[in-house]
């Protein structure tokens, strides 16, 4: 499985070296280095760091002893925190929060009804007290307009 | 004499009472981060960022530090009571710590841990307040071709560190470096990777990267390895009332445990690159090489926890030293730490210590007080503590998200950056799943604008000729340190891993 993940590492650092190439200049009309310095070696030297994990990666294929882990579960949190995100700019910070952690506890926390719903109520109207009252920092306005 | 009266001013300005508040919630934080497995000071730091941007900068330094140096001492307790880690700096605690609270030593050990720690903390800020205005002085001779080498340095030294992954080490942080060049470039104004969007003329924020990564990635993370399925059932219980003190035989065996460990601690701190687990790992590793009986390692030995505990907080003091005088993070941690003192308009550097005497003194002043705070918090609110670690991660879990995304969305009020963060934290989860390094990444992140720009102006001091590198004695001296460390780090690294599996094979046994 870290092939993919290299192979995908390796598309992003070949289009990241063709920008440094295409449209970032190696040396400034002043003859100085130029923008396009840096991004050069580090888009070839992740290339070819890229290339040599993936060759050490099909060389030593035994996976067969990899941990399997609760894949399902980070899938799970992962795509909830998603959604989270998504409810953010819709329902504003307030909203989404309680939302997010009634749906989140109710998965992770089966069976407590009542406690999930007091901790979905109570965590946000705490941090919201303290980000937004005591430290007066910005909270995620929606589109759904609250009065706090 | 100059030491003690910058000191004494420092300790004017740390002991106003809301800075007191402060330190004391700094630490209160720190312990309980340190005490939530999966969360180290990293994580820690940059999920409590943003809490601090209305605060005064030099509290708001003070709680930060006491959040870095106060989840050390909380990383211990899950160590002792439940053989798990809060985080990697602790690892080596659970060798002794965990079978002396079964031999039911439960509640000498955590005075132990918290005396070591406190000692640790106290001798690494006596080095810090000793060494940091001499490293100022050598370091104002220092010009962009010894910034550009220090930089290398650090990522290398991390590199090595990171051992037979090292070429994914390497990739992690090249990527770090990639995402450090997206902006304007400063000295041509040319835009670089900002594809025409204006969020981006500024750069990749390093905080959502940061929270996302150590927050989000962790908790995923955690997630995948099951964390959220264990139960705290095989917490170790401690007799409050008997048996609660240690004995004065643990006292008189240790005291040389922990000159050694705080020593060795501060000095494998101050290399950047190294930090407070290797530390840890090499403090133990030497204390059982020089014990009279080694034997007892592993199985309840009061200097088998003291060696650790003294080292990985000296260890957090030393790592001060290169970020306050050198304006370089030598961990992750101390990069987030950096971050922070640039959000306030504050560059460490040679010049940081005389030009914000105030602030880089009173936050020194702000250790000695933080390590106090510590060690009573740490053996009087035990109760508190093990009420945490009982919560459950899968009620734990959904509220550290939300303080992530809350916190990273008051940082600038951007939904670019929060859902930036997310990203980043889907990123930071397969990064850990398939042996990648996020620390790396971070460190690059921050590195990688300070090295281009020191490279850049020495290329053209030298009118691009890398010679300079070789003319001048300080870049020549950085250049052997670097080749010096590059071949020690390995050897201390196998110190340490050789510690780590003697206690395995002995556990196995």
């Amino acid at each position: 499985m870290r092939i993919p993940f290299l192979v995908a590492l390796m598309a992003a650092a070949v289009f990241y070296s063709y920008i440094a190439f295409v449209d970032l200049n190696f040396m400034t009309r002043t003859g100085r280095l130029g923008p396009g310095f840096f991004p050069r070696i580090i888009g070839i030297a992740m290339i070819a760091l890229c290339i040599w994990a993936i060759l050490d990666e099909l060389r030593s294929q035994k996976s067969s002893d990899d941990y399997l882990g609760y894949w399902r579960d980070a899938i799970v949190i992962i795509g909830m925190a998603l959604v989270y995100a998504v409810l953010l700019r819709v329902l504003g910070g307030y909203l989404a929060t309680i939302a997010f952690l009634m749906m989140a506890l109710t998965v992770l926390n089966r069976g407590r009804l009542k406690q999930n719903l007091l901790l979905a109520l109570l965590i946000p109207t705490g941090v919201y007290a303290l980000f937004d009252r005591v430290l007066n920092a910005n909270m995620p306005p929606g589109l759904i307009a609250l009065p706090i | 004499m100059d030491i003690f009266a910058d000191l004494a001013m420092g300790l004017s300005v740390a002991i106003s009472p809301i800075n007191i508040v402060f330190l004391l919630f700094g630490a209160m934080v720190g312990m309980i981060v340190g005490v939530i497995p999966g969360f180290g000071p990293s994580a820690g730091l940059a999920i409590l960022l943003p809490v601090t941007f209305g605060m005064d900068p030099i509290g708001a330094i003070m709680m930060l530090a006491a959040i870095y140096y106060g989840a050390m001492y909380g990383g211990t307790i899950t160590s002792i009571l439940l053989n798990t880690p809060g985080e990697s700096a602790t690892v080596a605690s659970t060798f002794d710590g965990f079978p002396l609270a079964k031999n039911g030593r439960a509640g000498p050990a955590l005075v132990m841990q918290a005396a070591a720690s406190f000692v640790g903390g106290t001798v690494g800020v006596i080095l810090i307040t000793i060494l940091a205005p001499l490293f100022s002085q050598v370091s104002r001779s220092f010009g962009p071709p010894e910034y550009f080498l220090l930089a290398t340095m650090g990522m290398l030294t991390l590199i090595v560190m990171i051992g037979a992954n090292w070429k994914l080490g390497l990739i992690s942080a090249l990527v770090g470096f990639a995402l450090g060049t997206v902006g304007v470039d400063l000295e041509t104004g040319q835009g670089r990777y900002t594809f025409g969007s204006a969020e981006l003329i500024g750069g990749i924020y390093f905080i959502p990267i940061a929270i996302g990564l150590f927050g989000l990635g962790e908790l995923y993370y955690a997630f995948y390895k099951g964390l959220h399925k264990t139960g705290t059932g095989a917490i170790v219980q401690y007799d409050k009332e008997r048996r609660f003190w240690p004995e004065t035989r643990d006292w008189i065996s240790t005291r040389m445990t922990m000159v050694r460990g705080s020593i060795l601690g501060f000095f494998v701190g101050v290399i950047p690159g190294a930090g407070a687990t290797i530390a840890s790992l090499m403090s133990y590793s030497l204390e059982r090489s020089v014990s009279k009986t080694p034997e007892k390692f592993g199985k309840g030995e009061m200097a088998g926890l003291v060696a650790p505990e003294t080292a990985n907080n000296a260890a957090s003091s030393g790592a001060m030293i290169p970020l306050l005088t050198l304006g370089i993070p030598g961990s992750a941690s101390t990069a987030v730490l950096l971050a922070a003192f640039l959000l306030w308009g504050l560059r460490p550097g040679p010049l940081f210590m005389e030009q914000n005497p105030e602030l880089a003194w009173g936050l020194i002043a702000s250790m000695y007080l933080g390590n106090m705070a510590l060690l009573a918090i740490s053996i009087f609110a035990i109760p508190l503590f093990v009420k945490i670690i009982k919560i459950p991660y899968r009620i734990l879990a959904p509220t550290v998200v939300v303080i992530c995304t809350l916190g990273c969305f008051s940082v600038n009020a951007s939904f670019i950056e929060t859902y930036l963060m997310f990203a980043a934290g889907i990123v930071g989860f397969f990064m850990r799943l398939y042996g990648f390094s996020p620390a790396a990444l971070v460190l690059a992140l921050v590195l990688g604008p300070l090295a281009e720009e020191a490279l850049r102006q020495t290329l053209t001091i030298s009118r691009g000729s890398f010679g300079i590198f070789l003319e001048r004695p300080a870049s020549v001296w950085i250049i052997i340190v670097t080749f010096v460390l590059l071949a020690i780090v390995p050897l201390l690294q196998r110190m340490g891993k050789g510690a780590t599996a003697g206690e395995a094979e002995r556990a196995g046994s």
